[in-house]
C-alpha cells in the first residue's frame, strides 16, 4: 500500500547491546561477534572461522566434523573475544545454531553454549541457520525487502517475507544446489580447499563448450538429481578426457567443459525461479545467500536478470556468504532485543528446521 | 516478418495478475501483448488474441536459450491441444512461431483468480527504526474511505464455486496425462460474465502452459498439486479451507485415480519438510 509504512517493531536500543554467535551446523566453525549501537548502527566486532577440510574425492561425514568442531572450537571462541576486545562478562547473550544441519556437529557446538551459558550466567538464544543467513544478507548490503535465493551444500530455497515469515516459494525437490556441485567435484577429483564449489568455478572459467543438460524447473522449484547424473555420465564418455585442453572446435569432453555446462545450466535454472518469485510478489531486489552465494557466475547472471527487471542483485563475499559464526549472533540479538530467549530445557539441536518455521518478530 | 510487425501492432498488458498494477515495462520473464487478427480473408472484423512473446534471456547462455525458448513454445502448443482434445477449459490456439518465440493463443476477458482472492502483491513497505518519525505516532494505517464493489458479486461467482472448478479442471487435465508445471492462481482466470456468451462455456479458465508437459506418472501429478498448495499457501492466507475444497473437486474428477495420487501427494508434502535436514 503506498504512502502507509509498517513501523519495525525493534524499539532502538536504549544501550550498546553485544552478542556472540556460534555456528558449527556442517563443516564450518564459526564464532563471531555483533554489537548494535544505541546509535541504530550495527558493527561486526568479530567473525572467525575454521573450516574442516577433507582430501579430494571426499565429503565430511558427521562424527569427524563433529570432532574437528570440539578441537577447535576454544581457539575459535578466544580468537572472536581477543579480535573483538571483549570479555564473555560484556555479553548480553550467547547464540546458538539450533538447526537445521548435521546431528553431531550442531550438538558439539550446541554444548559449549550451554557450558557457556551456565558458566558466565549468559541467556543462550537459538538461531535458524537459514534465517542467519537472511539476516546477515540484509543487514550487510541494505536490501529492504529482497527476494532472497538461499544456495548452500545443504539448501536451495527461493525465499519471501512477509507477515513475519520468511516463506518459502520454491526449492529444490531433491539435492541441494551446493551439494550437486560438491559432489561432481568429488568425481572430478577437485581439491575441497578452499571448497569444492570454488574449485569448480574457477575450473568452469577454462570451460569452452556447453553439453545439453536437463533443465529441470518445476514452476518455482527445481530438481538437480538428474543433472548430476547427465553430468557424471559424460565422464565414461568415449569423448571425455582429464588430459585434453579444452577447444571448441574438437569434440572431446573435458573436466572444464563439464563444469562450464554444469554451471551454466544449474545458475540459469536458479536465476529462473527467482525471476518468477520476484514477478509473483512485485518485487525487484534480490538477495544471494549461502556458500553458492560466493560464486561470481551466478552473481553476474542474476545480476543481469535484475537489471533487466529494473532492480538490483545484492550479494556477500565469502566472510558472510559462507557459513559464519556472525550471522547467528546477528540474528539471534535481533530476537534477543525482542526479548526472546531460549530456555536450557529447549536448547536442544534439531535437524530439521523449516525456514518459515521461525516467528520474524523483529520485521513489520 | 510477419510476427514481428504483429508484435508491434499491439498493446503490451501488464504481465499478467503478478504485476498488476505495474506498468508493463517492468515485465521481463515473458511480454504479453494483446493484437488484434482478422477472423477471415474477406472480413473487416477483428478479434483479440493474447501474444506471448518469450525473449531472449541475456543472462542465460545463447545456445541454452534458443534450445529453450523453441522447446518451451513448441511445448506450450503441444499442452493446449492436448487441453483441448480433453475439453480441459482452456484458451484455443491461434498462432505458433517458435523459432521467433510467439504463441497466439484466444482472448480470455477476465480477472484470475488470484485477484479475485484479493492477493495482490502490495509491496510491504517496512520503516527501519532508527529514523526520527519512527517513534512519532501520528501516521495512522489509513481509514477504509474508498468503496469499492466486491469482485466476487461482479464475477457472479462464489469463492466455494471458484475452487470446485479449479479441482474439476485440473483433474480433467491430469486424468489426460498433462502436468501443468505452474500452478499457482496467477494463471486461472475466471471470465467475464459479459464475455461468457456461447454455449455455456466454462467460467474457469487455466492458462500459462508453460512449463506443462505430459506424463503418466502419480508422481508427477502430485507435484503438481503441490506446486498449487505451496502457491496458494504463500499468497492467500488461511487457505486452507480453501485446498481442502479444491483437493474435493479433484478427488470426484480423479474418480479411481484418487488414492494413489494423494497417498503419492502425502508423501511429497513429508518429503518437502525433510529438504530441510541438512543446513
Ligand atoms: N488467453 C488469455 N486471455 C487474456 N489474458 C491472458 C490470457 N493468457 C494470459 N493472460 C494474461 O497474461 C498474463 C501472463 O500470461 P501467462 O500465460 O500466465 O504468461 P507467463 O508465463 O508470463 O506467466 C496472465 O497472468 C493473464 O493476466
Ligand atoms: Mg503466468
Amino acid at each position: 500500500m503506498p504512502g502507509t509504512f509498517k513501523r519495525s517493531p525493534l524499539k532502538r536500543p536504549e544501550r550498546p547491546y553485544i552478542a556472540l554467535g556460534l555456528e558449527g551446523s556442517a563443516n564450518k566453525l564459526g564464532a563471531g561477534i555483533i554489537k548494535h549501537d544505541s546509535d541504530g548502527s550495527t558493527t561486526v566486532l568479530s567473525n572467525v572461522r575454521h573450516t574442516y577440510i577433507t582430501p579430494p574425492g571426499e565429503g565430511f561425514l558427521p562424527q569427524d566434523t563433529a570432532r574437528h568442531h570440539r578441537q577447535w572450537i576454544h581457539s575459535v571462541i578466544k580468537d572472536s573475544l581477543k579480535q573483538a576486545g571483549v570479555e564473555i562478562h560484556d555479553l548480553d547473550c550467547i547464540c546458538f545454531t539450533k538447526g537445521p544441519g548435521m546431528g553431531a556437529p550442531l550438538q558439539s557446538v550446541a554444548l559449549v553454549a550451554r557450558t557457556l551459558a551456565l558458566m558466565f550466567d549468559k541467556p543462550l538464544v537459538g538461531v535458524n541457520h537459514c534465517v542467519g543467513h537472511i539476516e546477515m544478507g540484509r543487514q550487510i548490503t541494505g536490501a529492504q525487502n529482497p527476494v532472497v535465493l538461499y544456495v548452500s551444500g545443504g539448501n536451495t530455497q527461493v525465499i519471501a517475507y512477509s507477515q513475519q515469515r520468511y516463506r518459502i516459494f520454491g526449492e529444490t525437490l531433491d539435492i541441494a544446489v551446493g551439494n550437486c556441485l560438491d559432489r561432481f567435484a568429488r568425481v572430478i577429483n577437485l581439491s575441497n580447499d578452499p571448497s569444492p564449489g570454488y574449485n569448480i568455478e574457477q575450473e568452469a572459467k577454462k570451460g569452452k563448450k556447453l553439453l545439453p543438460l536437463p533443465y529441470t524447473t518445476k514452476g518455482m522449484d527445481l530438481s538437480l538429481s538428474g543433472i548430476l547424473s547427465t553430468t557424471e555420465a559424460y565422464t565414461y564418455d568415449k569423448r571425455f578426457s582429464q588430459t585434453v585442453e579444452p577447444s571448441p572446435e574438437s569434440d572431446t569432453i573435458t573436466p572444464a567443459d563439464l563444469c562450464f555446462s554444469l554451471q551454466e545450466t544449474v545458475f540459469a535454472m536458479l536465476v529462473e525461479i527467482t525471476e518468477r518469485a520476484m514477478a509473483h510478489i512485485g518485487s525487484k531486489e534480490v538477495l544471494i545467500v549461502g556458500g553458492v552465494g560466493c560464486n561470481e557466475r551466478l552473481q553476474d547472471m542474476m545480476g543481469i536478470m535484475a537489471r533487466e527487471r529494473g532492480g538490483n542483485v545484492f550479494a556477500t563475499d565469502e566472510r558472510f556468504c559462507i557459513d559464519n559464526g556472525i550471522m547467528i549472533a546477528q540474528a539471534g540479538l535481533l530476537s534477543y532485543r525482542m526479548g526472546s530467549v531460549t530456555p536450557l530445557s529447549e536448547t536442544s539441536c534439531t535437524q530439521r528446521f523449516r525456514t518459515d518455521q521461525v516467528h520474524v518478530a523483529w520485521r513489520a | 516478418m510477419a510476427t514481428a510487425s504483429l508484435i508491434a501492432d499491439s498493446t503490451q498488458i501488464a504481465q499478467g495478475a503478478e504485476a498488476v498494477s505495474d506498468p508493463p515495462s517492468r515485465n521481463t520473464t515473458r511480454k504479453v501483448y494483446k493484437a488484434y487478427i482478422h477472423t477471415s480473408f474477406d472480413s473487416d472484423a477483428k478479434v483479440p488474441i493474447l501474444l506471448k512473446h518469450r525473449f531472449k534471456k541475456q543472462y542465460r547462455h545463447p545456445s541454452l536459450d534458443a534450445n529453450l525458448t523453441r522447446a518451451r513454445v513448441a511445448g506450450e502448443a503441444r499442452a493446449l491441444l492436448r487441453c483441448l482434445r480433453s475439453g480441459v477449459s482452456v484458451p484455443g490456439i491461434r498462432m505458433v512461431d517458435a523459432t521467433e518465440g510467439v504463441l497466439g493463443v484466444e482472448w480470455i476477458e477476465g480477472k484470475s483468480v488470484r485477484m479475485l482472492l484479493g492477493g495482490g502483491a502490495e509491496g510491504e513497505e517496512e520503516q527501519v527504526s532508527d529514523s526520527e518519525e519512527f517513534f512519532d505516532d501520528t501516521t495512522d494505517a489509513g481509514g477504509e474511505s474508498v468503496s469499492h464493489v466486491d469482485p466476487l458479486d461482479e464475477y457472479q461467482v462464489t469463492i466455494d464455486e471458484i475452487m470446485g472448478l479449479i479441482g474439476s479442471e485440473i483433474a480433467k487435465m491430469h486424468k489426460a496425462d498433462i502436468i501443468h508445471g505452474d500452478l499457482t492462481t496467477s494463471n486461472m482466470i475466471i471470465r467475464h460474465p459479459f464475455a461468457a456468451k456461447g454455449p455455456s462455456p466454462t467460467k474457469l479458465v487455466l492458462i500459462d502452459f508453460g512449463l506443462a508437459y505430459t506424463s503418466t506418472l502419480v508422481e508427477d501429478k502430485a507435484v503438481d498439486l503441490y506446486v498449487l498448495e505451496r502457491a496458494f499457501a504463500s499468497t492467500h492466507p488461511d487457505s486452507e479451507p480453501m485446498l481442502f475444497a479444491v483437493l474435493e473437486a479433484y478427488k470426484k474428477g480423479m474418480y479411481k485415480d484418487w488414492t494413489t495420487v494423494e497417498r503419492r501427494l502425502q508423501d511429497v508434502r513429508l518429503r518437502g519438510r525433510k529438504r530441510s535436514m541438512v543446513g
